[in-house]
């Protein structure tokens, strides 16, 4: 039964090498799909190139779909696998930081390590600025700490907060994703011939 | 029809799928239910409560004294009960309110009841529901009164007996205990303040509360 760390299939140390090979795969996997370019993420922001939005609601469906289906056959149990406990409002802050962040440095944490594992001296200077932030951030921490950890929810999903079943969650996100990716789409078709007009 | 899934590009094939996927999810409703207990009549019978599942009340007292805070301790007893006395750092879970209390099933629980009998049943449910590390305390309260709170020594002891009887005594009276020396029926306490009759000690530690203690962080 998943998750076989939580059964003891495997030991710390060979979850090491597991979380190597996943995390190895991950990464080429972004550089595939372009996330190793800053031009292509930080696109996302001016609704130019919808890439990043098609990935990430494509990766959360993916899990999604899985997670209930193992958990439904029986192959899965579900409470424990991890999840961050919530803080609503510092999370809400922390968002907008990344996303500022982002825009700005054009790369999240984990494609900046891709970018700069294929030798971009912008991704490896984003990485710096990774490490730099984490120092202040934990220089500082006792400041802010309250707010750190105010609005505590626990851990807590959708459906248990809604109330609603966990199938039903499942479909209003897949329908979600379904409907930004033809938003997306749109989106992208538009921005190309008022690009396209502009440039002529 | 066939044509024409043949010719829709992989992207459509695969939002159909997900679609598809997420209408079935939406029939299915919830993938599990907790409070359903599937449980295999020969797994059953092997899993019994084995001995080194058995924590001695001893044991206990001295992990509760090194502050070794890598179990829950978890106290099967009614409310009322709970409040008069707990062992400390325990935790009050009615038995019916197991399955969905905040316990984890990667943590070490220990359980203890007035005697062996709720503890078994807890250890069997709560092993049934894939809990992995879960440990009955050996004779429950009773065992934890008769072997700390109030040990007692036969005034016609051995010197082997009375010099255990020693360390018995710290340990009680580091819980609040009345260590007697009985001699034909009659108890005299042994402890630095002479009281008549052993007194069940006030609680001093704040009962526990369950998620108190700061999980360990795992994620990106």
């Amino acid at each position: 039964m998943m998750p076989y760390f939580k059964f003891d299939y495997f030991s710390v140390d060979f979850s090491l090498v597991i979380a190597f090979v996943i995390g190895i795969a991950f990464g080429f996997v972004l550089e595939r799909g372009g996330f190793g370019n800053a031009r292509i993420l930080a696109a996302q922001f001016y609704f130019s190139n919808m890439r990043v939005l098609k990935v990430m609601f494509t990766a959360i469906i993916t899990a999604a779909i899985g997670l209930f289906y193992f958990t439904w056959i029986g192959w899965l149990d579900l409470s424990l696998v991890y999840t961050t406990d919530t803080f609503l409002i510092p999370q809400i802050v922390g968002g907008v930081f990344l996303g500022i962040g982002f825009i700005v440095g054009g790369y999240c944490p984990g494609t900046s390590f891709v970018s700069a594992s294929t030798g971009r001296i912008d991704g490896m200077v984003y990485i710096l600025g990774i490490f730099f932030g984490i120092f202040v951030f934990g220089e500082t921490l006792p400041l802010f700490e309250n707010f750190f950890n105010s609005t505590p929810m626990g851990r807590v999903t959708l459906y248990d907060y809604t109330g609603l079943s966990h199938g039903l969650v499942l479909f209003l996100v897949v329908l979600m994703a379904l409907g930004a990716f033809a938003a997306a789409e749109w989106g992208e078709k538009i921005m190309a011939k008022k690009n396209g007009r502009s440039a002529e | 029809m066939k044509e024409k899934l043949m010719k829709l590009s992989t992207p459509w094939k695969l939002a159909i799928l997900a679609g598809i996927l997420g209408f079935i999810a939406l029939l299915i409703g919830n993938p599990s239910n907790k409070n359903v207990i599937d449980v295999n009549a020969k797994e059953m019978a092997l899993a019994t409560v084995k001995n080194q599942d058995r924590i001695d009340a001893m044991i206990l007292a001295d992990w509760l004294i090194k502050e070794n805070a890598d179990y829950t301790l978890v106290d099967l007893r009614t409310e009322k009960e709970f409040s008069e006395y707990s062992i400390p750092n325990s935790v009050n879970i009615p038995i019916e309110s197991l399955l969905t209390s905040d316990l984890m099933r990667n943590q070490k629980i220990l359980l203890y009841g007035n005697d062996d009998v709720a503890s078994a049943q807890a250890w069997f449910i709560l092993k049934s529901s894939n809990y992995k590390a879960v440990y009955i305390l050996k004779g429950g309260m009773n065992a934890w009164k008769n072997e700390i709170l109030f040990p007692k020594l036969d005034a016609a002891a051995t010197a082997e007996q009375t010099a255990a009887f020693e360390k018995v005594k710290q340990v009680s009276l580091h819980f609040g205990g009345t260590p007697q020396i009985v001699s034909g029926g009659t108890a005299t306490t042994v402890a630095a303040q002479t009281i008549t009759a052993p007194t069940m000690p006030k609680l001093t530690a704040p009962a526990g509360k369950i998620g108190g203690a700061k999980k360990k962080k795992e994620g990106c």
